[in-house]
């Protein structure tokens, strides 16, 4: 019933749950700026009313405990997101890095082909001079050199984003690891009626630096959070977690394989690792193949200009350039030493250069490939700015897209003090109201004592 | 006279009783507000906070009259007067107040307690310098700082 007792219990229990509450509040203007934050808020559980002589007693509050403000699809959206700017941020730091072996820096394969072709002009005028046709020499061995100097790039390249695979796959390891070791100290906590926000922003931490990385799918089980890569290996699984290993495969570069030793390279999407893999499987084979393709057919074609010529000693020509059947770009290399063996002549008579012109049309007539080799060579540079424009426009973008997500996240979770502010002075200004009628209720009690005592006339 | 006198008398003892019986009223209405109030502080809920305090200064503005009125002389006749049934009034109207002393003991010291919490909050957070966050929405940028002053 609504006696004198319950009131004080009620009052008791009231300072009880305000000092929790007020434990939240300030514990959330504390953590206003700590990363991962989640706010909390007091959950309040209402007692039994009691009914009494017609009316109705309160039978007070009781703080049940603190909750973490949270929205799991927002936070999913922000691992996805995360994952994918990871992936094309990877791909773009080492397209950036490619590009420098593309631009035009006096050494580079277009710098090189026109230097080249300059030589044979020369030759064209002067096909008796050694000097001349040293130069000639000279300047294939320089278009030789930008072709290997490219495609070496290209592929240290390919071999730092091959080191970034295990690197990632480490970093992925420990982090599965702690987040298995959280798994379970949530589990603990919640499992005993405990609020385990703190375990588990440190938890949500660790689980977005693991979408960074690679591309993961978070489900929950009764054991807690089950965290797979995007094919459904699984990563952690509550408590356990499920290493992922690395092993050289018939290419010389790392294969990823799943904790039961399935390789799973292929189908690892997004994350510093799906971007390291896509940059060592995908993008520089890409270029390499271009860029193989265009030394093969050019020296090819400057090897047949050359053979339907005669050397200055009066013999057929041979090779000028020798252009390895895998890997041309970074191993062709110019075959001949002696000026005398650049076929000049057309019909092997000293003063001829009529075969001059076939070896300078193999700058102007295009390749099997369908375009010269000027114009091959300027369409891999332009794919290789095109891909580091658009993954860099692409990074800026899944930025603008995560802040968005992440200001939304700070609104669901994050801890606004201008409303917890406004809330306090509210709250202030409603207890000095407050204690004015707590003074004229006391005085009332004075005056209801001396009506009682018959006062009369 | 003395029949004049005698229902001038019965009509202020009516008069009285039915302020008595309104003063009754008023103070289990006000323990009631308190208890809300009460609740409302540890609910953190500020609007039931602020509906019960408005309540409670109109039930303490009636009740300070009424205190005022019942608390002058009154009129007594002789002993044979009849029985106005003051008595068991004023018995329920000592256990109301009573209890409502206690609950607004109790009050107080809620009150006081959860004013200094809050006073050590607003300066905290008037004196907090960290980066402020800044929510998307033009209706939270309404809570801004000088709107609170």
């Amino acid at each position: 019933m609504g006696g004198l007792n319950t009131s004080l219990y009620i009052g008791m229990q009231a300072l009880e749950a305000t000092q929790g509450a007020l434990n939240a509040t300030s514990n959330n203007i504390a953590n206003s700026n700590t990363a991962g934050y989640t706010r909390e808020v007091p959950q309040f559980t209402e007692n039994a009313s009691t009914f009494s002589s017609g009316l109705v007693y309160g039978g007070g509050v009781t703080l049940s405990g603190l909750q973490s403000v949270r929205d799991e699809v927002l936070n999913l959206q922000i691992q996805q997101q995360t994952s994918a700017q990871s992936s094309v941020d990877a791909q773009s730091s080492s397209l950036q890095q490619i590009q420098t072996y593309f631009s035009s820096n006096g050494s580079d394969v277009a710098s090189a082909f026109s230097a080249f072709s300059s030589s044979l002009a020369q030759l064209s005028a002067n096909p008796s001079s050694a000097a001349v046709q040293q130069g000639v020499i000279s300047s294939g061995q320089n278009l030789a050199r930008a072709f290997n100097s490219t495609a070496n790039g290209l592929n240290n390249a390919q071999s730092a984003a091959d080191g970034e695979v295990t690197q990632t796959v480490a970093q992925i390891n420990t982090l599965s690891q702690q987040i298995a070791q959280l798994n379970g100290e949530v589990n603990q906590l919640t499992s005993s009626g405990k609020d385990g926000g703190t375990v588990q922003d440190q938890r949500d931490q660790l689980v977005q630096q693991l979408s960074g990385l690679t591309g993961i799918s978070v489900s929950q089980s009764t054991d807690g959070e089950v965290i797979t890569t995007g094919n459904g290996s699984v990563l952690v699984n509550g408590s356990q977690d499920f290493g992922l290993q690395t092993s050289t495969g018939a290419n010389g570069f790392q294969e990823v394989l799943d904790s039961q030793g399935n390789d799973i390279t292929t189908a690892i999407q997004g994350g510093q690792l799906g971007g390291a893999i896509q940059v060592r499987d995908q993008i520089v084979p890409g270029y390499l193949t271009q860029l193989n393709t265009l030394a093969t057919q050019f020296g090819n074609a400057f090897n047949t200009a050359q053979a339907q010529g005669f050397d200055s000693n009066g013999n057929p020509g041979q090779n000028f350039f020798t252009v390895p059947a895998t890997g041309a770009a970074a191993g062709i290399s110019v075959a001949i030493t002696d000026p005398a063996l650049v076929a000049i002549s057309s019909d092997g008579s000293a003063g001829s250069n009529g075969n001059v012109a076939n070896l300078s049309a193999t700058l102007t007539t295009a390749l099997p490939s369908g375009q010269t080799a000027a114009q091959s060579y300027a369409s891999l540079v332009f794919q290789v700015g095109n891909d580091t424009s658009s993954a860099s426009t692409e990074s800026s973008a899944i930025g603008q897209n995560l802040l968005a997500l992440t200001n939304q996240q700070s609104t669901v979770s994050g801890v606004n003090i201008d409303e917890e502010t406004t809330n306090l002075i509210r709250f202030q200004t409603a207890y000095e109201a407050a204690a004015r009628i707590i003074s004229t209720v006391q005085q009332l009690n004075t005056v209801t004592l001396d009506m009682g005592s018959g006062q009369s006339y | 006279m003395n029949t004049e006198l005698h229902g001038m008398i019965a009509t202020e003892v009516e008069d009285r009783n039915g302020k008595l019986g309104e003063y009754l009223e008023h103070l289990q209405s006000m323990a009631l507000e308190l208890e809300r109030s009460m609740h409302a502080i540890a609910q953190h809920s500020l609007l039931p906070l602020e509906d019960s305090i408005a309540n409670q200064q109109v039930l303490a503005t009636r009740l300070s009259e009424l205190a005022n009125e019942l608390s002058k002389p009154k009129r007594v006749e002789n002993t044979d007067a009849p029985a106005s049934g003051e008595e068991g009034l004023m018995e329920n109207i000592r256990v109301a107040a009573d209890r409502l002393h206690s609950l607004n003991q109790c009050y107080a010291t809620l009150l006081k307690h959860s004013s200094h919490s809050i006073g050590l909050m607003v300066s905290l957070f008037r004196s907090y310098r960290g980066q402020m966050q800044e929510d998307p929405g033009t209706g939270l940028k309404q809570q801004t700082w000088s709107c609170q002053v």
